[in-house]
């Protein structure tokens, strides 16, 4: 097919157009889904709005009003407002042990806290002679644990980011 | 690569990374006997997207931190610049599709510009690019480069396709040495270290996957409230400056097609 040089243009602006609007596309009558251990349904579409319920992990939902950044979503019965952040638009994948049985998202690394080293890393810092290595990220793990998710939600609060733009 | 030569490298993987999680050096001999009563469910291990689950994610994603901090100098340890960078780096993280991951931010002593992710949530920038992010929004784009990477899971799907996992399911077979099955099993793990260290230092992951990094960053950089010119403000800052290319974003696709490829939003204010 032949293209002359603006149509090859306006070609590539509208694919970037799409490409870059792809994620934020959430619409009234397509599905999303959960995305965390708990997603909460709040009342109202605003950050500190009293709860109507909760939500597990990789739940489908159907959008029934979007509201700025804010979604009206149902599950059967259960409905009320999320932060479109909150929700992706293509279920996660499902988590599997070890075993290759289904986790909830409660027993992935996922809600793990900070944590240490797993032991296989710390021997393959021996092997690979890396131990300096290993105390800088010892030192990061016990620096992000000292900041709370508490510190993180008062940032987002003083910054007016997230849900609470 | 075939799927069948896929699904078995990826279980031998698996069946590595779960036996080192319970190494013991002092207990090879038990170790052995369980890796063979492991290899009898290969087929329970495939897991997930890139048939790594999320045990092994944690082992492969430590090993390769461990690899970008002893290669480009270790950590910064300012306390104001650790606060900074992981206050922006996890207000991104929480509304990223892998929100319940282990976050870590950490700027690397390093004066070249550029950053690396690992897997389970390890996100790295140098002291060089984090000069260069003057204000929240263009930090911000950077950091959501890198969290891109990693809910796209990119090098683990690099372990995955790896070749040098091919072969790795004859090992149990192929050993009578229980000793050596286990040495067999640490070279095939260190190998997959080293090939996503290759990539993340040297190769770089190819354009699309880069341009899919920032397209994806780019939005969640939006969608959590930050101005969505941050990561184009700093590409164009270092296109501009020029200097020397093996220490700018060595292991990127071209500035000016990444520049090109978002959109042109105003830079943020500083």
């Amino acid at each position: 097919m032949k293209m002359n040089l603006s149509s090859a243009a306006r070609l590539a602006v509208l694919l970037g157009l799409l490409g870059t609007s792809a994620v934020l596309a959430f619409e009234a009558g397509h599905a999303a889904y959960t995305k965390r251990v708990e997603t909460n349904l709040l009342t109202e579409p605003r950050p500190l709005a009293p709860l109507a319920g909760k939500l597990g992990y990789r739940r489908k939902v159907t959008i029934n009003e979007v509201r700025g950044g804010w979604l009206r979503v149902s599950d059967g019965p259960a409905g009320g407002w999320v932060f479109a952040g909150n929700l992706a638009e293509k279920q996660p994948d499902e988590i599997k042990g070890a075993d290759g049985l289904p986790l909830s998202a409660s027993q992935t690394t996922a809600t793990a806290a900070a944590r240490p080293l797993t032991p296989a890393a710390n021997d393959y810092a021996v092997r690979r002679n890396l131990g300096e290595a290993r105390r800088d990220l010892d030192w990061l793990q016990a620096q992000c644990k000292a900041l709370t998710p508490e510190e993180v939600n008062a940032y987002l609060q003083a910054q007016k980011k997230g849900e609470f733009q | 690569m075939k799927p069948r030569t896929l699904l078995i490298g990826v279980a031998a993987l698996g069946l590595a990374t779960s036996a080192l999680g319970q190494l013991d050096f002092g207990r090879l001999g038990d170790l052995a006997g369980k890796l063979k009563d492991n290899a009898k469910d290969l087929g329970k291990v495939v897991k997930g997207a890139t048939g790594i689950g999320p045990e092994e994610e944690k082992v492969i994603g430590d090993s390769v931190a461990l690899e970008i901090a002893g290669k480009y100098g270790g950590l910064v340890r300012t306390p104001a610049v650790m606060q900074r960078v992981n206050l922006v780096g996890r207000a991104l993280a929480r509304y990223s599709d892998r929100p319940e991951l282990n976050w870590r931010f950490a700027v690397l002593d390093s004066d070249s510009v550029n950053a690396f992710s690992a897997p389970d949530g390890y996100v790295f920038i140098t002291r060089g690019l984090y000069a260069l992010a003057g204000n929240d929004d263009a930090l911000a784009g950077i950091l959501g480069h890198e969290i891109a990477h990693i809910t796209g899971r990119h090098a683990l799907k690099i372990v995955a396709r790896g070749e040098f996992l091919t072969g790795a399911t004859n090992l149990v077979a192929a050993s009578n040495s229980k000793v050596g099955n286990i040495n067999a099993q640490l070279q095939q793990f260190d190998a997959g270290i080293d090939k996503i260290a290759t990539t993340l230092f040297e190769k770089g992951f190819d354009p699309s996957t880069e341009y899919e990094a920032d397209r994806n960053g780019h939005d969640l950089a939006k969608q959590t409230g930050y101005a969505p010119g941050g990561l184009r403000s700093v590409l164009a800052q270092l296109q501009q400056r020029g200097g020397d290319p093996k220490k700018t974003f060595s292991t990127h696709p071209p500035l000016n097609e990444r520049i090109k490829r978002l959109p042109d939003e105003p830079a943020p204010k500083t």
